[in-house]
This record gives structure tokens, sequence and C-alpha cells, in this order.
């Protein structure tokens, strides 16, 4: 298992590194300059309503004519930067087995290694937690670098920003495992790319729209962000166990659909 | 005991043909050859064997284990170089030997070091900076640096020169001599022919011989090329009943002689209205072109 986990940090260890510097980054400028903007967001909405609109899809609650400072610290978790790098990390990271290795033909190799299926899959996923998480608690750390220099008022409760993290790392795994059933489906990466790119960008299209359209609020339980609510957790300090579950559920499925993909399949390479 | 088993082994791809019933006992310790055309199915029965694929339908087994229950089982003991040998872009023969060795819970620097120094290879050249040459030669360390009971080549020579091909078809024999057992598929005839001792042909996807080297050479036939003086006397003359496959060009005929005895052909060659003509040794082209002729009439022969 030694030589797999080396070939596995050859290729991930510096994209992840990279990852986890631009969420570091983009967290800790976040967690600094968005209190200066609060002051001046109240006449922003004013004069440019849709704004609000965007902000309220974002965070996936209603917001009224200000924003409160915990709200606007809920704004971090779910600013598209964030939310980009932690699912590009899980997207780059999964499509690699099987569908990369078919792609380019390293899978030759790998086959030839005395592994089983199961176990490239079982090492694969743990280090896609591993690392995952690595990228998330780096962008933590953004965070704290930061929060040092917010208002007293403005700084959400520490076990609230946990609770976050908990359910933003729920829905990393929930991308994980969709990228990995995408993986071992396809023979070609970048299909594979394409179609969980796709199912996240119509998922978050339809959070978005969901709340000033009638049908898309019927099917908007499809929507993996719906089951992401930063605003809702900092405001009432409440562990959001339904969405976590449900966001593992759908990851775990996915993950273990990919399994049985993968163990049946014939695979060639192209 | 067969280290390679297969009854019936059939692989359908929707309604396209891969293999259908194929039946082979490679036998411990032997050069075994697995020769035809590209696009035969070589590769997919290889790929089974592996456990990269699950069959259609039939069985196989290699030194006892299911290919595709059992598949990360047997490979403990079979080394692979896959028909295009593609590599990780950061991998070095270093690594490549460093990471295998892990896997498969053995060091394997020395004797990878050994069949580098053989095959000419710097171990320390990034893949992504090596020729078909290197990677071909890569390919092959890390298929038989852990000495496999088995090792499995499917058209190993590819991108190696022949002063290569000679050294790997010197490994090979060593590698036998120790009880080793090769399964070396190509289909080029003449490396098959020097390098195995039995040899089976796959024809679109099925198995259409499978006999010792020393058999096919027995029923070697002998190349003859006649020049006839004009095309008219060519086109004229009857071919005797011992030549076959008789191909006429101009005045030019070539053909196959079918007998142990070239002494009657001469003698008739020498009643013949011909300007020149040339009679090779026995070889196994002829017996192997025969396998390979397109199917116009119904079967192999």
């Amino acid at each position: 298992m030694r030589g797999l986990v080396e070939k596995i940090l050859r290729e991930m260890l510096i994209p992840t590194l990279l990852f986890a510097l631009g969420l570091y980054t983009v967290m800790a400028i976040l967690t600094f300059v968005l209190p200066q903007l609060q002051g001046g967001i109240g006449s922003i909405l004013e004069q440019l309503p849709f704004v609000k609109t965007f902000i309220g899809a974002l965070l996936g609650t209603e917001i009224g004519d200000d924003i409160s400072a915990q709200m606007f610290q809920a704004f971090l978790f779910v600013h598209p930067v964030v939310l980009l790098t932690t699912w590009g990390h899980a997207v780059t990271f999964c499509t690699r087995v099987p569908a990369g290795e078919i792609d380019r033909g390293t899978i030759d190799v790998l086959l030839a290694w005395p592994l089983s299926r199961g176990k490239i899959y079982a090492v694969e996923s743990v280090m896609c937690l591993a690392t995952g998480l690595f990228v998330l608690a780096t962008g933590w750390l953004g965070h704290l670098t930061t929060v040092g220099g917010m208002p007293d008022d403005m700084r959400p409760s520490g076990i609230g920003v946990i609770w976050v993290y908990l359910n933003f790392f729920a829905l990393y795994i929930a991308v994980a495992g969709l990228a990995f059933l995408a993986s071992s489906i396809s023979n070609r990466r970048g299909r594979a790319v394409g179609a969980v790119v796709a199912f996240i960008v119509a998922s978050f299209l339809l959070n978005f729209v969901a709340p000033f359209w009638g049908p898309a609020r019927s099917v908007d339980f499809l929507a993996l962000l719906t089951y992401y609510r930063p605003a809702e957790v900092l405001a009432n300090v409440e562990f959001p166990l339904r969405n976590i579950a449900v966001l593992l559920g759908v990851g775990l499925t996915a993950w273990a659909a990919g399994f049985g993909v993968l163990s049946r399949r014939s695979i060639a390479t192209a | 005991m067969s280290v390679i088993a297969t009854e019936g082994l059939t692989k359908r791809y929707g309604t396209r043909r891969g293999i259908e019933d194929v039946a082979l006992h490679v036998s411990e310790g032997s050069l075994f050859g697995f020769l035809g055309p590209n696009g035969a199915g070589k590769s997919t029965t290889i790929r089974i064997l592996l456990g990269f694929m699950q069959a259609s339908e039939g069985r196989a087994t290699v030194l006892g284990h299911d290919c595709w229950r059992e598949s990360a089982v047997l490979k403990r003991e079979v080394g692979y170089v896959p028909g295009d040998v593609r590599l990780y872009s950061w991998m070095t023969g270093r690594i490549a030997l460093r990471i295998s060795g892990r896997i498969r819970g053995r060091d394997l620097t020395q004797r990878g070091g050994e069949l580098a120094e053989r095959f000419g290879l710097d171990l320390s050249v990034r893949a992504d900076r090596m020729s078909r040459g290197m990677r071909q030669k890569l390919g092959l360390l890390l298929a038989l640096a852990h000495e496999p009971r088995l090792a499995v080549l499917d058209e190993p020579t590819s991108g190696l020169d022949p002063l290569m091909q000679d050294e790997l078809a010197d490994v090979l024999r060593e590698f036998a001599a120790r009880g080793h057992t090769v399964f070396f598929s190509s289909h080029t005839l003449s490396e098959v022919e020097q390098l195995c001792d039995r040899v089976a042909i796959v024809r679109d996807g099925r198995i259409v011989a499978d006999e010792s080297i020393a058999d096919l050479r027995a029923r070697a036939r002998r190349t003859v090329v006649l020049h006839f003086d004009t095309p008219e006397h060519a086109a004229k003359t009857a071919a005797p009943p011992e030549l076959v496959h008789v191909e006429r060009t101009g005045r030019l005929w070539r053909a196959q002689l079918e007998t142990d005895d070239p002494r009657a052909f001469a003698r008739w060659v020498a009643a013949q209205p011909v300007a020149d003509f040339s009679l090779s040794p026995p070889n196994l082209e002829g017996v192997f072109r025969e396998y390979y002729r397109a199917d116009d009439d119904g079967g192999a022969t």
C-alpha cells in the first residue's frame, strides 16, 4: 500500500498544496475585507436590489433590508471562489482513477500490479478525504489568520464555524463521491469532469433560482447546495445534522455505485 | 501443470467480435508464442488473462487462479508488458522500481539494475523525456524485475532496435531456462520462430493452430519462383500437383513446394520453357501464411 500512496502523492501533492494555498489566501482576504464592506452594503443593496437576491440565494436564506454581521460572515463560506477551489480539488483528485488513467493509457501499469480494484479504490478514497480535509483545514487557517482584526460583534462563534466546516466537508464528500462515480463509468477524464461540473453548475443554478421561481422551488431538494446553509448554522449555532446526513448519503451512495461499476467493468485502454 | 489454461474463452463487444472459443494450455517453463495479425484478438485474450476484462463466456485460469475473480492474487507472480507502454510522466526507472517493489513487497533495485544495464536504460530519466524504445525497456524492467513465474509480453519488441531485440531474446531464454514461463504475443513470425518452442496462431478471434515449432518446421514448405521465357508460356503451363498456392504474374510464378524431396520437381522444371528459377530452403513462412491467408473459401487449412 505504501507504493500506491507514494504514487498518489506524486500525482496530487503539488495540486493539493496549490489548492490549499489558494483557499488559505482567499479565506484570509475575505475574512479581512468583508467587515470593511459591511458599512457600505446597505446603500449598495438600495441601489442594486438584485445584489440582495444574489447574496440571499448564495446564503440560502431570506435577507432583510440590511445584512446582519453574522450573515455577512456566512458569505465567507459560500463565496464562489471558496466553493470552486474545494470542488476543484475534489474533481481533480477523483477523476484521475480510472478515467484519467484509461485516457492516457497508464491504467495498464496500475492494473499490472498485484492490487485489487477494491484496494485501489479504497486507497484513492482515503487519500482524497485526507487531502480534502487538509485543503479545508488550510482554508480555516486562513480565516483564523485574519479573524483577529475583526470587530468582536462580527466574529462568528467558534462552535458555529466548526459546524459550518463539518457541513462544508460533507459537501466536499458528496462532490467527491459523484466525481468517483463519473470517473468509474467513463473512459475519458474530460467527460467525467464535464459530467460532474455540469451537475454542480445545475445544482448551483437550481439553488440560485429556487427562491424566486416556483417550479425550481419544487425540485430544489435535488440541489446539493440546498443542504449547505452556513448562514442558518451561524445564526442558530445548531448542528446541521439533517443536511450533513443528506450530503453524506449522496456521497456514500455515489461512492458505492462507483465502486460497483469499477469492480465489474472491463477495462481496455482507448 | 498448465500455467495458462483457457476453455471456450469468448469476448464480444456488443455485436462486434473480440475472441471466440479460445482454448489455450501453456505449460510451465515454456516459451509460448501467440501469433496473429493486428486485430486478431491477441491483446483481448491477454487482457482477459490478466483480469482487466471479463470474458463473455468460457473460463480462464493463470497459475491455477481464476483470471477475473483472483486477478490481484495471480498478478503477484505475473509480469506484464502492454502492447503500447505508456508510463506516468513523473516516473523514472528508479522511482518505478521503488514503487513496484513496495507494492510487490520486495526490493527490486538489484535485479532491476542488472536488467537496466543489459537493456542500456538510464534509470534517472523521467518518462516524459523518454523515447518509445526507452519506455519499452522500462516496461520490460517492470515486468521482469520481480522474477515472475509467468511473463506476459504483448508485442514486447516494438520500439526496440535489432540489437536490443536480440538482447531481449537472450534475457527471455535465460528466464525460461530458470523454469519461468514466457507468453510472447507478436505479429512477427521471425521473432516467434527464433524464440519460442510452441506457438498458437490466432486469426479473426479464433485459435487456428496450436503446435510446437518443431512440428511446424516438419511441415514447412519451400518457396519456388519460376521465370518463364514468355508470359504466354507462363499462362499455358499446368502446375504439377506438388506445387501449391501458385501466384502467376506475367512471366513469373511464385508458389509453395509441398514435398520433402525436391528432385522430381527439379526434373519437371528442366522440361519447361523456364529462363530461371529459385528454390528456397524449407521455411515456416508458408505455413504461417496459410493460417493467415484471407478466408476466401470458408476456413483455415
